[in-house]
């Protein structure tokens, strides 16, 4: 064998790999098409979900809520009319959008701060408040304050001069009755009591107060006279502007966001290692080469077995089984040692062992011979006793 | 299409001109010059499919000696070639260091040497070679993968080789010896010679005493030209590990060990591999063709899953065989499949030929034999000692079928069954 020539064989040179520019880009194309199949449709259905789905909140009295306490089919009716609605919910908002010649509609002031109160009183503006608080009514007019409520039930008439209260005709109010406080405000849909449901404000500044926000909403637009008055109240001027104070709004200058806080540089720059940590997975992701696969023989230890009846015996806690296999073992062993043959029986074997060892037969027998141990402990200590033994014995 | 890391360096280089002028658009401004700059380089790369690649590859290698595999790249493309030549291998054929740097000019030639140092028997394949041409700005390169096919039969290691000297003084020391030590049923007659002091008077011939003025005894030597037919067990329980190797290794290095020793003896030696079919044979090969034939037909070998066929076997045999000769199976001791395999169908085998089973010993069962540091180790010696036992209950039974048992550890099995060979020859048994 080592005498054997090494015969080295010469392949025949090969070039490229028998494909041409045409061919990987098909190959490429028939590996990509089905992912770029789904992920066309993916894209597509994204994009088809979001344009067909409506823009709609469930927000009360804002006008993309369809629901009943939304007003939505207010604000399209206003939109068919041809005015532009801008639904902003920051007092900021409101007042950037509030130019002279607009319309300006509070609804609820609950939620305004002073300041935010402050600053749609300075805008120039035509106001519509629905349902103003006591803290709106007074930042925003000086001519009309809150009264008691009344029944909600009653149809009350317009029973004013007001061109709007005299096109409604007749309503039902649920909120707190409007009085006025100087003679600028015309209170109409008067209660019993002497307060009314509706007031407008003549001055630099039209101001109109609704005291029911139920007027606007979709369930109640098309009761009684409600829809010509909001319509009529709200469709002044061209442009109107759908003020829902919110929450979250306060008015004050908002904290400054981590990106303002930060320097100018730190977009682009993050930008640019975004692009340089791109680079470098597409550097270290390239492999030169496929991976190399080769079948491996199994992996089966040889004792597998062995160890497998170990815990067989030790699961079923056979000491017996277990006891007997090392005294057989050790019979077995011993016996050969001691020139025995192997049909020898077990008091052969006995005497034998007596004999070599300087033990008295019954121990011996004992060993090999005697009970089972009764726990682990015991079969441990056979096992040791058991080696003792076998050491004992040399060959005679 | 790859890029190197001076296309990352140039990328990340990019921080400067962003800090000095911080837009959105220097950032994407620089970028894209980055990747014009690449697709520039790799226009300008030589084609990596415009290399002529041709492999040298030694055909056979004894398993842990090292060799190379050669790759001559030429540059046909009207380029210079810059580019990294990986040489693929699958990896128990140890290929280290495969990658190599290539700087060629148009239509040059550069030999490309990787070393191989196999560390599995068998044969084992080259794949494909990937070039990646960089282009002359060194930013991005092209790559193409290429199969340039190569194949290195690695052959059993014969570390057993190492006892061949001694066994084959052993033989010659049953050379001549006089006939009362050797004589037996399998010696022959070998020639006449002087008589020394020390050799057997009984061993005197009278007759070509009286024609000569010297005493002149016959010297016998053991019978050439006898039949030896190894047979080894590729089935499910070769496949066993016995330490990091499957136990036909083991078996394997004894037949070349057995092989080397017996066609030396001047015994004509065939080997079949079996399981449920012939899997390989070596039949009339004889010399110094014997051991390189051996071991490029038992190279490939590798266990199956499946049982034994051991009637297949014996015919296979009888097949092979018309006269008496020693037969030794190769297989493992193991007591199940001896008793429902070898023991129905070996006993008229044994008749007619000299059997020996040769069985490979775990030594991981020894060792688990002596366990007693927990009672769990004393239960796997338990069952360690009752395999032993089994082991030893079918050692008597095959030996009643006259049967010879040879079980030994992996590393000794080669020399027992060398051994056990002599002892046969020296009794004339075959």
């Amino acid at each position: 064998m080592s005498s054997a020539p090494v015969i080295t064989t010469h392949g025949p040179a090969v070039v490229g790999d028998g494909t041409t520019a045409a061919s990987r880009a098909r190959s490429r194309w028939v590996r990509a098409r089905w992912p770029l199949a789904v992920l066309g449709a993916v894209l597509v259905l994204g994009l088809a979900a979001s344009l067909f789905t409506p823009r709609t909140s469930t927000r009360p009295f804002a006008p993309d809520n369809p629901a009943d306490q939304g007003g939505r089919a207010l604000a399209r009716i206003l939109e068919r009319q041809g005015v532009e609605v801008s639904y902003v919910q920051t007092s900021a908002e409101a007042a950037a959008l509030a130019q002279e010649g607009t319309t300006l509609l509070v609804v609820t002031t609950f939620l305004l701060e002073p300041d935010q109160l402050d600053a749609l009183a300075a805008t120039r503006a035509d106001l519509v408040l629905v349902a103003p608080e006591w803290n709106g009514l007074s930042a925003l007019t000086d001519a009309v304050d809150l009264g008691f409520t009344s029944d909600a039930s009653t149809l009350r008439e317009a029973s004013c001069t007001d061109p709007d209260a005299q096109a409604a005709g007749r309503l039902r109010s649920q909120g707190q009755d409007l009085i006025a406080l100087s003679p600028a405000a015309t209170l109409c849909f008067p209660s019993g009591e002497g307060g009314g449901a509706y007031a407008s404000v003549e001055g630099p500044r039209r101001v109109v107060v609704v005291n029911d926000s139920g007027l606007l909403t979709n369930d109640r637009l098309a009761q009684d006279g409600n829809a010509a008055l909001m319509l009529r109240a709200l469709g002044a001027h061209d442009r109107l502007t759908w003020y829902l104070p919110s929450l979250t709004d306060t008015g004050a200058d908002p904290q400054p966001s981590v990106g303002e806080l930060l320097p100018p540089w730190t977009g682009p720059l993050a930008l640019q290692l975004v692009a340089a940590t791109l680079a470098l997975a597409l550097w270290r992701g390239r492999a030169l080469g496929r991976l190399v696969g080769e079948p491996l023989p199994v992996v089966v230890r040889a004792a597998e077995a062995t160890r497998g009846r170990g815990r067989l015996y030790r699961r079923s806690r056979s000491r017996g089984h277990a006891a007997a296999a090392l005294r057989a073992g050790v019979a077995h062993r011993t016996a050969a040692r001691l020139g025995l043959p192997r049909s020898a029986d077990a008091g052969a074997v006995i005497d034998a062992l007596a004999r070599a060892t300087g033990r008295t037969t019954g121990q011996v027998a004992d060993l090999l011979y005697g009970p089972p141990p009764t726990d682990d402990a015991g079969l441990l200590q056979l096992a040791r006793l058991l080696d003792e033994l076998e050491s004992e014995v040399h060959r005679t | 299409m790859a890029i190197t890391w001076r296309a990352v360096a140039l990328t990340a280089f990019g921080v400067v001109p962003v800090l000095l002028v911080p837009a959105t658009a220097v950032a994407v401004a620089w970028t894209l010059l980055v990747v014009l700059l690449c697709a520039v380089d790799i226009a300008l790369a030589a084609s990596p499919r415009q290399v002529a690649v041709a492999r040298a590859v030694p055909g056979t290698v004894r398993l842990t000696e090292p060799t190379t595999s050669t790759l001559t790249v030429t540059n046909r493309s009207s380029r210079r070639l810059r580019a990294v030549v990986r040489d693929a291998w699958q990896p128990s054929a140890g290929a280290t260091a495969n990658r190599h740097p290539v700087d060629l000019p148009s239509q040059e030639s550069r030999r490309l040497v990787t070393r191989l140092l196999p560390t599995r028997r068998g044969d084992r394949r080259a794949d494909l070679v990937t070039i990646r041409s960089v282009g002359p700005l060194r930013l991005a390169a092209r790559q193409a993968s290429i199969e340039v096919p190569g194949r290195l039969r690695v052959l059993p290691e014969f570390a057993s080789r190492r006892h061949l000297p001694s066994r084959l003084a052993r033989l010659r020391e049953l050379d001549g010896r006089t006939a009362v030590q050797v004589r037996g049923a399998g010696t022959e007659f070998d020639s006449l010679r002087e008589y020394v002091i020390g050799d057997d008077v009984r061993s005197i011939d009278w007759r070509a005493t009286a024609r000569r003025s010297e005493v002149v005894v016959r010297t016998w030597r053991p019978e050439r030209d006898r039949r030896v037919l190894i047979v080894l067990d590729t089935a499910r329980l070769s496949a066993g590990r016995i330490g990091d190797v499957p136990r036909i290794d083991a078996s394997i290095e004894a037949t070349l060990l057995l092989a080397a020793l017996a066609a030396k003896a001047g015994d004509r030696v065939d080997v079949i591999a079996f399981d449920r079919r012939v899997r390989a044979q070596v039949a009339g090969a004889s010399g110094p063709r014997l051991l390189p034939t051996l071991a490029d037909a038992l190279a490939p070998i590798e266990p199956a899953l499946v049982e034994t066929d051991w009637p297949g076997v014996v015919g296979a045999v009888r097949q092979r065989l018309s006269q008496r000769a020693l037969v030794v199976l190769l297989t493992t001791l193991e007591p199940a499949a001896v008793e429902v395999g070898v023991l129905p169908v070996v006993g008229p085998l044994a008749g007619d030929h000299q059997v020996v089973l040769a069985s490979v010993a775990d030594p991981e069962v020894a060792a688990l034999r002596a366990g007693r540091a927990t009672s769990s180790e004393v239960y796997d010696a338990a069952a360690a000692e009752r395999a032993e036992l089994e082991r030893a209950a079918v050692t008597v039974r095959l030996r009643q079928r006259g049967v010879e048992v040879v079980d030994a550890l992996p590393e000794d099995l080669a020399p027992r069954l060398a051994d056990t060979y002599l002892a046969l020859k020296a009794a004339g048994r075959l």
